[in-house]
């Protein structure tokens, strides 16, 4: 194993009388594709902004690229590419005049200036608009410009705080194309999300809830993590099934997903002719009742339940 | 210091301003069209103002003396009245500002060369108008003096001049029409020159509130680099503005222009600088724009008119209000701009002050340099 290129020992941050990042160990090895992921308030946003080197430290230590963050803040920056979760960049700008500012400002060698920006343009398919007003992009080509921008100087490390989030689907689709390109060409990536369907993206996940690192391994072993299986139910009566299926034994919790129920059982085989038997006890109909494979969204919410118990 | 990111700064903030409407019309419009206003309601000229005569004397040179005060404009004889009782019954009314009385003396001592025995009563609650009034007539009581003795030395056989070195009045240079504009104008330019100053506090403001300076901080930009990119676009704006105001002065005002241009020209730059120096300790202490907005006022636009001695005068002031005026920018500039446009007075009297404002401006920029941390929260 290399040193890990990000390092943070018993990170935490105050504000005020809140404590947004609690005790956090990171690690996280060069090359990788990390997800941070966890609900609103867990302190994803406080974790990457200390990283960038934009907050101060209360206690513990950090480091990024090899400089320490409280120490030598300033040489972290031209190693980083830092995209803020709003759009920062400057709306009056052309994308092209905003490729330009950051690139001056990160020193971007003269003789590569246009070979990058329209490389750049073109990777994140913003060619056709590179004389539009950022401010008049739609939302997912502005995280795209902005993406842009926080590559012009080719950092090592990439820290993402909720690229994708406020992005339709096909946007988003695109985004994650462009991130495993990137990834596949060896940029270390910290991307922050909401949306646990990106966190399976990612070569290693790591869930944070109330400011601290609850779980830190590759996605397939997260879900692993999870006692029990899956069962779809689409139930008539969504209320009532819901309160049917909590008092079956072997049923660990119940998540609603859309029209349909999600059910954490201890063995799905032996607890699916059960339910169906309870179901008709009860008068109670479906349109489908079926064996599902865990997802990265149902094995977090159950940990997150966990914790919240 | 890279002169890379310096440019990158500026060149942003002056595309900034060209598409901005709004910001590119307080920056190049607001001040001249202040300026407009201002002027108007700040110098109004006092005229026909309306005063009451209680002739005491009666006499064809008392008549004469009454006819010459109201012969122009600017005071009016409202009425002749019999009794002083009459006088604070027009006073009371608000129907006079200031009544004369003349003295049953006044023909022979005048004419005896023993002085004037005249009073006059102001209305305490107009001090303007009752001001404007004894200035009045006191000036044309003195004109009233020179033409009325010459006739009576010439008949004594004197020379008029025998007369001059017992004249020890104050007069009244450089602004010989006594027209408030003047002065003011000149020294209003300060004020104007504060919207640039505000600019800069709101632009900062403006980066913290749409989040670009999140992505600034990002940045290996430096704090000098950010600061001084900030404040040059806005102090060649302000330097537009130093060469359409007095352009502006001159055609509509008709002030006169006695100094050096190009000297003008070199100490607003320097007054900019020191200005705009507040405006971006401001930036760097304020949030939010509206907030940013409150405090310029406070701390530009309000002591730029009450403490700089444009309006009021320093020395009048207070001892603390007094030193206080001397960290004002504006206090030296208003000094400058009156000495270049109407005395015309050049750099071996001006460069006291200047060397202040410039001062200023390196303490201010140095504050904002030194709090100014590359830091959210």
């Amino acid at each position: 194993m290399t040193s890990p290129i990000i390092l943070t020992q018993a990170l935490s941050r105050d504000f005020k009388e809140t404590r947004a990042v609690d005790a956090l160990d990171l690690s996280i090895q060069p090359g990788e594709l990390f997800g941070l992921v966890g609900p609103d308030g867990a302190g994803k946003t406080t974790t990457l902004r200390i990283l960038a080197g934009l907050l101060d430290i209360t206690e513990g230590s950090g480091s990024v690229a090899g400089h320490d963050l409280s120490e030598q803040p300033e040489a972290v920056k031209p190693k980083i590419g830092y995209m803020a979760q709003r759009f920062s960049m400057y709306g009056e700008l052309s994308v092209h005049e905003n490729l330009l500012f950051f690139a001056d400002l990160f020193d971007v060698p003269r003789a590569e200036m246009a070979e990058r920006t329209s490389r750049l343009l073109a990777f994140a398919g913003l060619t056709a608009f590179t004389g539009r007003r950022a401010d008049h992009l739609s939302g997912g080509m502005q995280k795209k410009l902005a993406l842009a921008c926080t590559l012009i100087h080719q950092p090592e490390i990439l820290l993402l705080d909720e690229p994708t989030t406020g992005v339709d689907p096909v946007s988003r689709r695109e985004f994650w194309h462009i991130l495993s390109e990137l990834h596949a060409g060896g940029t270390t990536i910290l991307v922050s999300t909401p949306y646990m369907d990106e966190a399976d993206r990612c070569s290693m996940v790591g869930l944070m809830y109330a400011g601290r690192l609850i779980e830190c391994a590759p996605p397939a072993r997260i879900r692993a993590k999870i006692e029990g299986e899956m069962i779809e139910i689409l139930p008539h009566d969504w209320q009532a099934a819901q309160d049917l299926l909590r008092t079956l034994p072997g049923v660990f919790e119940v998540q609603t997903y859309g029209e349909s129920l999600h059910v954490l059982v201890d063995k799905a085989k032996k607890r699916l002719p059960k339910i169906k038997k309870a179901f008709r006890k009860n008068k109670l109909t479906y349109n489908g009742l079926r064996p599902a494979p865990l997802r990265m969204e149902e094995a977090f919410i159950s940990l997150i339940r966990d914790l919240e118990e | 210091m890279s002169f890379r990111h310096l440019w990158a700064v500026t060149r942003k903030e002056i595309q900034h301003i060209l598409r901005d409407r709004a910001t590119l019309i307080l920056v190049l419009l607001t001040p001249t069209a202040m300026l407009l206003i201002f002027a108007y309601s700040l110098t109004v000229e006092l005229q026909h103002i309306p005063i009451a005569v209680l002739d005491y004397d009666r006499g064809a040179t008392s008549r004469d003396f009454v006819q010459q005060i109201t012969a122009g404009d600017d005071l009016d004889l409202y009425a002749q009245v019999a009794s002083e009782d009459e006088i604070e019954d027009l006073l009371m009314r608000g129907e006079i500002k200031a009544a004369l009385i003349i003295h049953p003396d006044f023909s022979r001592d005048l004419l005896a060369l023993r002085g004037m025995p005249l009073q006059i009563i102001i209305d305490g609650t107009e001090p303007e108008s009752g001001g404007f009034a004894v200035d009045h007539i006191s000036w044309r009581a003195e004109k009233f003096i020179n033409t009325a003795l010459s006739d009576q030395l010439q008949t004594m056989g004197l020379a008029l001049d025998t007369l001059q070195p017992l004249d020890l009045r104050v007069r009244t240079w450089f602004n010989p029409s006594l027209k408030p504009r003047n002065d003011v104008i000149p020294g209003m330019i300060s004020i104007m020159l504060g919207f640039p100053a505000l600019s800069v506090a709101l632009t900062l403001a403006h980066e913290r509130e749409h989040g670009t300076m999140e992505q600034l901080m990002a940045t290996p930009i430096t704090r000098t680099e950010l600061l001084l990119g900030k404040m040059l676009p806005y102090i060649f704006v302000g330097l537009v503005n130093v060469v359409l105001i007095p352009l502006f002065a001159i055609a509509w005002f008709h002030i006169s222009f006695n100094g050096s241009f190009l000297l003008f020209f070199a100490l607003s730059a320097v007054f900019l600088f020191s200005i705009l120096g507040v405006g971006i300790v401001i930036g760097v202490f304020i949030r939010t724009q509206a907030a940013a907005l409150a405090l310029s006022f406070l701390v530009i636009f309000f002591p730029g008119f009450f403490m700089t001695g444009i309006f009021f005068p320093i020395s009048s002031m207070p001892e603390l209000v007094r030193m206080e005026s001397l960290f004002l920018p504006g206090t030296h500039y208003a000094i400058i701009t009156r000495g270049v446009f109407l005395p015309g007075v050049g750099l071996d009297i001006l460069w006291p002050y200047t060397v202040m404002m410039f001062g200023l401006g390196v303490v201010f920029v140095g504050i904002a340099a030194l709090f100014f941390r590359k830091k959210l929260g």
